[in-house]
């Protein structure tokens, strides 16, 4: 593998870990903060269970996966959209970056700051898990556990950095956030198990990748999942494909001029 | 023989209806400085666009080193540019040294700690290396931008209005910094709206206008083709009866004439019948770079070519 190929890619991909890293306030405590209280709120306050465990131990995976996704789309969508308005994306379209080092380097790091986020929001989790039942909760499949979380961070990153590349300002970026973030992920299982809607709102449900993504991580920790979990592994890797490809499409159609 | 480091040719580039940049053609030389001149929205930065890749032709050809790069700049072409644009970029986060590790990591080089030391001296940084770019002065930040374009030793050097709001003292030392690149044997292209400093610095220049090429050549050649010489003689004797076609002005024993710059002086002095022992002081004028400029962009039209 020669030089041009994986230290520009390296070197991006360590650039948008320090840059998170630099406002961890911002890019680590706040959404912990956010996970801390929805499992104050609904997991302690709730004593119900879910699918034979307690709603607390329903919840935790829910909301790191909740967390992972967030932050990887946030991570690239913010740092192309400050790019773009700074100019700085100007000097990857002129340096010898190509359009996959770029997807790839920028995916990961967004990846990077979703698994600290639902590593943290995991801990938080035990500190209520233990605080409530006196033992820490136990991980079922750590490997399908961090397939899932990697798996759907690299897809969320990877959709974040298509429609900042396509966004022409700040408004088209809050709009997709509210109308197609927010509401994918709320619908997609993260406070409530499938079988607890109507028919028909399971069969829509059905065809959000997010309750794949959800259910395997929650699969991972618990050993539950409403999905069949190969299923959810390959909705999971065509999600992946689909958001990829969606990358190379804006980085062929979409500006890097500065705004 | 080695290939030229540019060459365009015919270049057009429209935005919509709008001709940015009209059949322009040009060749740069290995170790030629060259200045793309020109009033604002003459083209001179979409023209740079197009050669570094931020902007598609609409026509024409650009070769780098004998290489056609018009709608490909492969990786081995990108190594042998260094664009430095016309506007600041924040890089927010970073610091300088911080900036310069990344830009170099995104031309291959991973370790490049000398390298960047020695653009940091070289470009008075090194104290600054490690503010973030917001609180860097705007010389500074123009010299950052600077130092980005050179970390992977380019043999073909960009500079987009490298001088623009800074200060007269680190103009000149800029200006040495890219004579340094020059004696290296480094292609140098730029803009600049210092006319004097582009008549010192430029081994050849182009004027635009409105897109299109209304001068170019050898930036001294330009000034004798282009401009005229101010001939000044103030002569103790009467100058009442003095009579010649390139007289401007005789007033108080002072002659004032306007000559081609071919023109040749002993043939003036002869013409006018004035004896040397009456001449008190003589001041000659050469057109300036500034002269061409304003006669190729208010006094004639068509395209002139030294």
């Amino acid at each position: 593998m020669s030089s041009l190929t994986w230290i520009p890619f390296w070197v991006l991909f360590k650039r948008e870990v320090h840059r998170f890293l630099k406002v961890i306030f911002q890019t680590v405590v706040t959404p912990l903060i956010t996970a801390s209280l929805y499992l104050l709120i609904f997991g302690l306050s709730l004593n119900i269970e879910v699918e034979n465990v307690s709603y607390l131990a329903f919840l935790i995976p829910g909301l790191m996966m909740m967390g992972c996704l967030n932050n990887s789309f946030q991570n690239v969508s913010s740092s192309i959209v400050s790019s773009k308005f700074s100019g700085e994306l100007e000097d990857y379209k002129v340096s010898v970056l190509s359009h996959q080092q770029i997807i790839w380097a920028m995916s990961f790091g967004g990846v990077i700051r979703g698994l600290v986020v639902a590593g943290v929001t995991f801990l938080v989790g035990q500190f209520f898990y233990y605080h409530s039942f006196g033992s820490f909760l136990s991980i079922h499949s750590p490997l399908l556990l961090f397939f899932f979380l990697v798996v759907g961070g690299l897809s969320f990153a990877k959709m974040g950095l298509s429609v900042a590349i396509l966004a022409k300002n700040f408004d088209h970026m809050s709009a997709f956030g509210i109308f197609v973030i927010t509401p994918l992920i709320y619908l997609g299982g993260v406070f409530y198990s499938l079988d607890k809607l109507p028919v028909f709102w399971q069969s829509i449900s059905k065809a959000n990748p997010l309750l794949y993504f959800i259910n395997g991580v929650r699969y991972g920790v618990l050993g539950v999942s409403d999905v069949d979990i190969s299923s959810a592994v390959v909705v999971s890797l065509l999600s992946l494909l689909f958001f990829h490809l969606a990358g190379l499409f804006c980085f062929k159609k979409g500006s890097f001029v500065r705004w | 023989m080695q290939k030229p480091p540019l060459v365009i040719q015919h270049l057009s580039k429209n935005y919509g209806s709008l001709k940015a940049v009209s059949e322009v053609s040009l060749e740069i030389k290995k170790g030629e400085i060259y200045g793309l001149l020109g009033p604002n929205g003459a083209g001179k930065t979409s023209i740079i666009s197009c050669i570094v890749g931020l902007e598609k032709p609409s026509s024409g050809q650009i070769h780098l080193f004998g290489q056609e790069i018009t709608h490909n700049h492969d990786r081995q072409s990108k190594l042998k540019i260094g664009f430095v644009p016309q506007e600041i970029i924040n890089h927010g986060f970073f610091t300088v040294d911080e900036i310069l590790g990344f830009y170099s990591g995104y031309f291959g080089i991973l370790n490049n700690r000398e390298k960047i030391d020695s653009l940091l001296k070289d470009l008075q940084l090194y104290e600054h290396k490690d503010k973030k770019v917001k609180q860097l002065s705007g010389g500074m930040k123009r010299r950052l931008l600077i130092a980005k374009a050179l970390v992977h030793d380019p043999s073909l050097v960009i500079l987009d209005e490298p001088t623009a709001g800074v200060d007269v003292e680190l103009r000149n030392s800029l200006w040495e910094l890219v004579k340094k690149l020059k004696d290296k044997g480094v292609a140098i292209l730029l803009t600049t709206h210092y006319l004097e400093e582009a008549e010192k610095l430029c081994d050849r220049v182009t004027v635009l206008d409105r897109g299109q090429v209304k001068a170019t050549g050898e930036t001294q050649g330009l000034i004798q083709k282009l401009t005229q010489r101010w001939v000044k003689i103030q002569y103790k004797g009467c100058v009442e009866n003095i009579e010649h076609s390139y007289l401007v002005s005789k007033q108080k024993g002072l002659l004032e004439l306007r000559i081609p710059s071919s023109f040749p002086i002993g043939q003036l002095f002869s013409e006018l019948q004035i004896k040397k022992e009456d001449i008190l002081d003589l001041v000659i004028s050469e057109g300036s770079l500034e002269d061409v400029f304003k006669f190729v962009l208010h006094d004639k039209g068509e395209n002139q070519n030294v």
